[in-house]
């Protein structure tokens, strides 16, 4: 049994991270389909016996394959449907982001708005879908800068030992030292706000973990057999550290990764709610309950995006604790 | 023994500096103009705003100031003035109201701490059964009815579980049972008794230490019943439990004691988070501590109060490490005092 | 609110501000048609009996005051506290707005050619250690303000014309002035004085002059070694403790000034007009400023009691504050507050020098929407930079239409279309195409300006103009608006109600330099003329007259889009009688008392 089989058996023992991979799968289909889920343009619409496919042309606008044709240019589609001759709506007819002062704002969960609005009279569901799309991407992004760096730098402290260790575990020592949260609140608030910006502060100050567990696996793994038998057949370093050294060493990693995407995705929600760092334009989960801190009668506000971040940030620690069981050869017996 | 002390002790003045270092740069380098803002009165989060008239006035005032607080200097000289400085115990003075960082600093250092201290103690006293149980029943009903909702637990954003309870229990339109704020009641004087005095402030600090608590004991508890499980595999327990030694016994003596190591070790780790994460809930609940302290000062581009934050918390998770070393190296026989190990 | 505003009102004539969400009352100053009827919805309570001494009033306070000297302090959670500290030389009335005596005897002898005011003090005025309070203490305040090295820049300003202050006899002070200036009245009696025997205990500043300290760079070395040592104990030793000749002082720092919870004034015996409010002794036995960071949290404390006063948030006033329960024990009250924001357009920016994009943008801007849905119906839509309720007010501007067709002509007619079928309007400049296109920023943290940003930004991007909202740090912002460099910004001003207003700072063309409040670089002969003209007209009627046509051509320039005045919106406890509401500026708290029977607090 390879190892990739032997981890997915063990994976699928576990309920809780099947579970948790089943939600977080769900999640990824809806953040791919955003556009086809929640958007204020139809799917199709026919205006004067001309017909359009607005959600697709919108793709297309976007690569820079067309323009708008004339008479949907700059338009408002709600208000282009009233004399159209025929409209197909997405589930959600409404766009995440553009505001809508036209009727009221702060409207409760309705049947036109199933999850109510907000100040902006912007569509809470059509919020949370498209969110799903800026919150996953965070949690893998950040988690991916983490990993990449935690695993070259943990990877050559624990192969090398030594003054590379000594040096690399002062490094290590220091970035546990900073104030993370701290410095990640002083980055974000003096810079342009911008989501990039978040995920490469989240990835540069979160990886130390990732290191220090790569460098007791690479100390470990080293001593055997094997790779002193590679050694003596003269493989490089690197080939030793990539091809025999790291598959052995990698599973609690992916362990720490998943538990990662959990934490980025709670820091960046903190982060928006507080305000800082996420660019005003965009909706997120974190930014629609801040909302919810300054109307605290609008309690959908509060209710739905703080159980979509939930589900989200359990569904990863499901997965990361199920994996952690199921890659844990000592744990098979009981 | 004495020799490693010693040399953990000296590698930390390298790591220190190199924390500080990044702070200093960070801060200095951001956008933003400190005596611009004193000087315009829109500080902390900008609650007013600039009013100029005549500029000339105003230019000559900023480079007096300016100059006054060496900001006109290069920013290595900066920092080295400033260690110069703090290795005489001194953090300089705050560019808002010009008093003393350290006394900015002083009463708000034990508020913070004493959140965090008595978050970890009920953390541990909630988590160490956890673990025990989940980790010598493991697998069954009760286990993963644990873990689940330890789970849950854990992803319940602090913030809003905040807001839900300031919303709910702080007078609004619900219950009145927590002050939606503070420290200390209004009426509080200093001649009150000291139980009275206790109780007033206990009060004030239960939704907040409830929320810091929540997010963080579930992360206790897992690390106990992995490190439980850990020993439950160790030789000696198995021997233990072939002369048989009670059960009862070899979980409580043997496996207890060896968890109960790593635990400690975790504190080091558990700590700073609990700081960092200060900043939320002391903004959120009104409590005057490190965390509110240093959002302000960063709003307000107070370089020394957030670099002394910055220090001040950096050498206590230092320290913490430290001390979570030595305490293991004390406790644990399997650990040399020779070369630094894993 | 009223107190508040008359003392700070100098450094407060022009505030840029950072942040009109919370709005408290320092800001406030009502419009004389709504303050006169009954506060909606739960009536003022009669003001029935007389009043009487006792309880405390604890007000609400969103943060710390960072600094209580009088002088270097620039935050309004500070002026809030010090102005029951720090009474001044004259007083506003609160119903005529005219000029009273309060420490001085009367009001001062002006000479013909306006240069010289001579105050004339009263004599049974005592700082709160019971010293008297002299002409000495006047001119030492001027000469603290007039320091250079005295961290008091933007109050500096207001004093540049100050030349000289002279002691004429212990109760008589003469202070002559550079230039003419209508407003000296008001600049120079709502100087509240600060005790010299306190401040400069050595008297370093004692042997030199007003003019001497204008004369800095002159200044013989002695006495400007003197005058340093002075300027760095009074910048650094007094941030905590304050002492003036108000009827309220704080008695222990270390005791009532926690940082983070409260501070604490005490009502004092010794103040020179026991039992008369409008000379400013409260009936309250102390003045409690609660610090509480979160609004949810003080509204919270409102209901629980703990707090007696507080500024509320529309979505507070409207939906939070409805239940029999609140009514029953608080009041509330709703007012127009003296500031308006504004969508400036960078008249740097060669797409903002034209007229009429201006004009169209601003008929993009739906003024009521706005205040009815952003504003929750609590705010105005604004045309003028004055505030409505004063006399300067030009009436006749009719509200700025929103009609995105006519911004579509008027576009059209400054040689914006769409040629290339994007969608987005573009112009020939220099033979190339430039596609209207442009960035709004405003502050972070400021929710309402953010939310108009992205509501204009959705219509101008209807009307084919590619736009972006932003925003930003403050202090990153104001390096931007300081430079020029932006597009177009969200901001507020303040505009008082209660003294004349002054446009030159803000409209001037002079003004218009890196770091000068005409931070759009607006330039127009005839504005500069009125406002130099208006600047040394003593007869209100001709300045009125001024001004009306000055607001007719901004109104007609459209070099700002004015958008809304947010309302002051603040509740209080029912215990507290004799609450009035002035038809000219807010309240005035020392007036509040409560009967025997439902004192609270001792």
């Amino acid at each position: 049994m390879s190892a990739g089989e032997r981890v997915w058996q063990g994976i699928r023992r576990q309920r809780r991270a099947v579970f948790g991979m089943a939600v977080i799968g769900l999640l990824a289909l809806l953040a791919v389909f955003a556009d086809f889920v929640a958007n204020d343009k139809p799917y199709y619409i026919e205006l004067e016996g001309e017909s359009y496919y607005p959600v697709l042309i919108d793709y297309q606008v976007w690569v820079g394959a067309r323009q708008w044709p004339a008479p949907l240019a700059n338009q408002r589609f709600s208000q282009l449907a009233e004399r159209a001759e025929r409209v197909l709506w997405p589930p959600i007819p409404y766009s995440a982001a553009v505001p809508d002062i036209s009727g009221d704002v702060f409207e409760p969960p309705s049947r036109r708005h199933w999850l109510g609005t907000d100040g902006l009279g912007r569509d809470v569901a059509a919020g949370l879908v498209h969110g799903i799309r800026i919150s996953l991407t965070i949690g893998l992004v950040v988690v991916a800068i983490q990993a990449s760096i935690g695993v070259l730098l943990g990877g050559l402290a624990g192969y090398y030992g030594g003054p590379v260790d000594l040096a690399l575990s002062r490094l290590f020592e220091a970035m546990l030292g900073i104030p993370t949260f701290f410095l990640i609140i002083t980055v974000a608030a003096v810079f342009k706000p911008s989501i990039y910006l978040i995920m490469v502060i989240l990835g540069l100050t979160g990886w130390v973990g990732i290191a220090r567990l790569i460098r007791s696996e690479f100390l470990r793994v080293r001593a055997m057999d094997y790779v002193a038998a590679a050694q003596a057949l003269g493989a490089s370093d690197a080939r030793i550290m990539l091809r025999h050294i790291l598959p052995n060493a990698i599973a609690p990693v992916l362990v720490s990764m998943s538990f990662g995407v959990a934490s980025a995705i709670l820091t960046e929600s903190g982060l928006s709610f507080l305000g800082i760092g996420v660019p005003a334009h965009l909706v997120t989960w974190g930014s629609i309950l801040a909302v919810a801190q300054s109307n605290t009668t609008a309690w959908w506000l509060a209710v739905f995006p703080g159980a979509a971040i939930f589900v989200t940030v359990t569904a990863y620690n499901l997965l990361g604790d199920g994996l952690r069981d199921a890659l844990d050869p000592r744990q098979q017996g009981t | 023994m004495l020799a490693y002390v010693l040399r953990r002790v000296l590698l930390l003045v390298p790591t220190f500096v190199a924390i500080t270092f990044i702070g200093f740069a960070i801060i200095h380098l951001a956008p933003g103009d400190p005596v611009e803002l004193f000087l315009s009165g829109g500080l902390a989060a900008g609650q007013t705003g600039i009013s100029t008239q005549r500029l000339a006035d105003i230019e000559k005032a900023k480079a007096q100031l300016r100059h006054e607080l060496g900001l006109d200097r290069p920013i290595p000289v900066q920092y080295l003035h400033w260690v110069g400085r703090l290795v005489r115990a001194d953090l300089g003075t705050s560019l808002k109201d010009r008093q003393p960082v350290w006394d900015k600093i002083k009463p708000r250092l034990p508020v913070t701490i004493t959140i965090a201290g008595i978050s970890l103690l009920i953390m541990y006293a909630f988590a160490i059964p956890l673990g025990i149980y989940s980790a010598v029943r493991p697998n069954s009903r009760l286990d993963q009815f644990l873990t689940a909702a330890i789970f849950m637990q854990y992803s319940v954003p602090s913030f809003w579980l905040g807001v839900l309870l300031i919303v709910y229990f702080c007078g609004g339109d619900y219950f009145a049972w927590f002050p939606p704020g503070g420290l200390r009641s209004l009426e509080y004087s200093s001649d009150w008794s000291l139980g009275r005095r206790l109780g007033d402030f206990s009060y004030h600090l239960v939704l907040p230490i409830f929320v810091t608590t929540l997010g963080s004991y579930t992360e206790l508890s897992r690390y106990m019943r992995s490190a439980m499980l850990e020993n439950a595999r160790q030789d000696f327990i198995r021997t233990a439990r072939a002369k048989g030694v009670p059960e009862r016994s070899v979980i409580l003596k043997h496996m207890l004691r060896n968890s109960l190591i790593a635990m400690v070790t975790i504190v080091a780790g558990v700590l700073p988070s609990l700081i960092g994460g200060s900043v939320i809930i002391e903004k959120m609940f009104s409590i005057p501590g490190i965390g509110q302290l240093g959002y302000q000062a960063v709003l307000a581009r107070d370089y020394p109060v957030v670099l002394a934050l910055f220090a001040t918390s950096s050498f206590l998770t230092l320290v913490g490490i430290l001390l979570a070393d030595l305490a293991l190296a004390v406790v644990d026989p399997r650990i040399s005092f020779g070369k630094a190990k894993t | 609110m009223l107190r508040v505003q008359v003392v700070r009102a100098l450094a407060c004539t022009w505030v840029l501000l950072a942040c009109d969400g919370p709005r408290e009352s320092k800001t406030s100053a009502p419009a004389a048609d709504e303050a006169a009827a009954p506060s909606a919805p739960g009536a003022a309570p009669e003001n029935a009996g007389t009043p009487v001494r006792g309880d405390w009033l604890v007000i609400h306070s969103l943060s710390d005051p960072e600094n209580l000297n009088p002088l270097t302090s620039n935050d309004a959670g500070a002026s809030q506290v010090l102005s029951w500290i720090f009474p001044t030389l004259v007083r506003i009335d609160p119903n005529t707005l005219a000029l009273e005596p309060l420490f001085a005897r009367e009001l001062p002898q002006v000479s013909a050619d306006h240069l010289t005011y001579t105050y004339r003090l009263r004599d049974d005025i005592t700082f709160s250690d019971g010293v008297p309070l002299t002409a000495e203490d006047v001119v030492f305040t001027l000469k603290a303000i007039r320091h250079p090295i005295v961290n008091a820049a933007p109050q500096r300003n207001y004093f540049n014309s100050v030349a000289d202050a002279v002691v004429v006899d212990p109760h008589t002070v003469r202070i002559s002035l550079g230039e003419v200036y209508f407003l000296n009245d008001w600049q120079l009696g709502l100087i509240g004085p600060i005790p010299r025997h306190y401040y400069d205990p050595d008297n370093l500043l004692g042997g030199t002059s007003v003019a001497e300290l204008n004369a800095w760079d002159e200044l013989e070395p002695a006495k400007k070694q003197r005058a340093e040592r002075f300027a760095k104990h009074f910048n650094e030793s007094f941030n905590r403790s304050p002492m003036g000749a108000g009827a309220l002082v704080l008695e222990d720092p270390a005791r009532d000034y926690v940082t983070g919870e409260k501070i604490e004034l005490r009502h004092r015996n010794g103040y020179f007009a026991p039992g008369q409010p409008w000379l400013g002794d409260p009936w309250v036995d102390r003045v409690v400023f609660r610090v509480i960071n979160d609004f949810d949290a003080a509204l919270a404390a409102r209901k629980a009691g703990a707090v007696d006063f507080m500024g509320l948030r529309p979505v507070q006033y409207l939906k939070q504050t409805n239940d029999p329960r609140f009514e029953e024990q608080s009041v509330k009250h709703k007012d127009r507050a003296g500031s308006y924001t504004y969508l400036g357009w960078n008249q740097k920016r060669a797409i903002f020098q034209d007229k009429r994009v201006r004009q169209a943008l601003s008929h993009l801007v739906d003024k009521r929407n706005v205040c009815d849905k952003l504003l929750l119906g609590l705010a105005d839509p604004v045309e003028s930079p004055i505030y409505p309720g004063r006399p300067e007010f030009n009436s006749a501007l009719a509200p700025w239409s929103f009609d995105p067709a006519k911004a579509k002509s008027l576009l059209a007619e400054a040689g914006w279309s769409d040629t290339d079928g994007d969608g987005i309007l573009d112009k020939a400049v220099d033979g190339a195409r430039v596609p209207l296109r442009f960035e709004i920023v405003s502050n972070s943290g400021n929710d309402d300006r953010r939310n108009l940003g992205l509501v204009v930004v959705d219509e101008f991007k209807r009307a084919g103009i590619d736009v972006s909202f932003r925003a930003i740090d403050w202090s990153i912002l104001l390096e931007k608006v300081k430079s020029f460099d932006y597009d177009a910004v969200i901001l507020g001003w303040t505009n008082s109600g209660t003294i004349p207003p002054d446009l030159y700072q803000i409209w001037h063309s002079s003004q218009a330099v890196p770091g000068g409040s005409n931070h759009i670089s607006f330039k127009n002969a005839e504005v500069d003329g009125l406002l130099e003209a208006y600047r040394v007209e003593f007869d209100p009627a001709k300045r009125k007259a001024m001004y009306d046509r000055v607001q007719e051509i901004l109104y007609d320039e459209q070099p700002y889009t004015w958008v809304y005045a947010p309302k002051s919106l603040t509740a209080y406890d029912r215990r507290f009688q004799g609450v009035t509401w002035y038809p000219t500026g807010g309240t005035q708290e020392t007036e509040w008392w409560v009967p025997v029977a439902s004192q609270k607090y001792r």
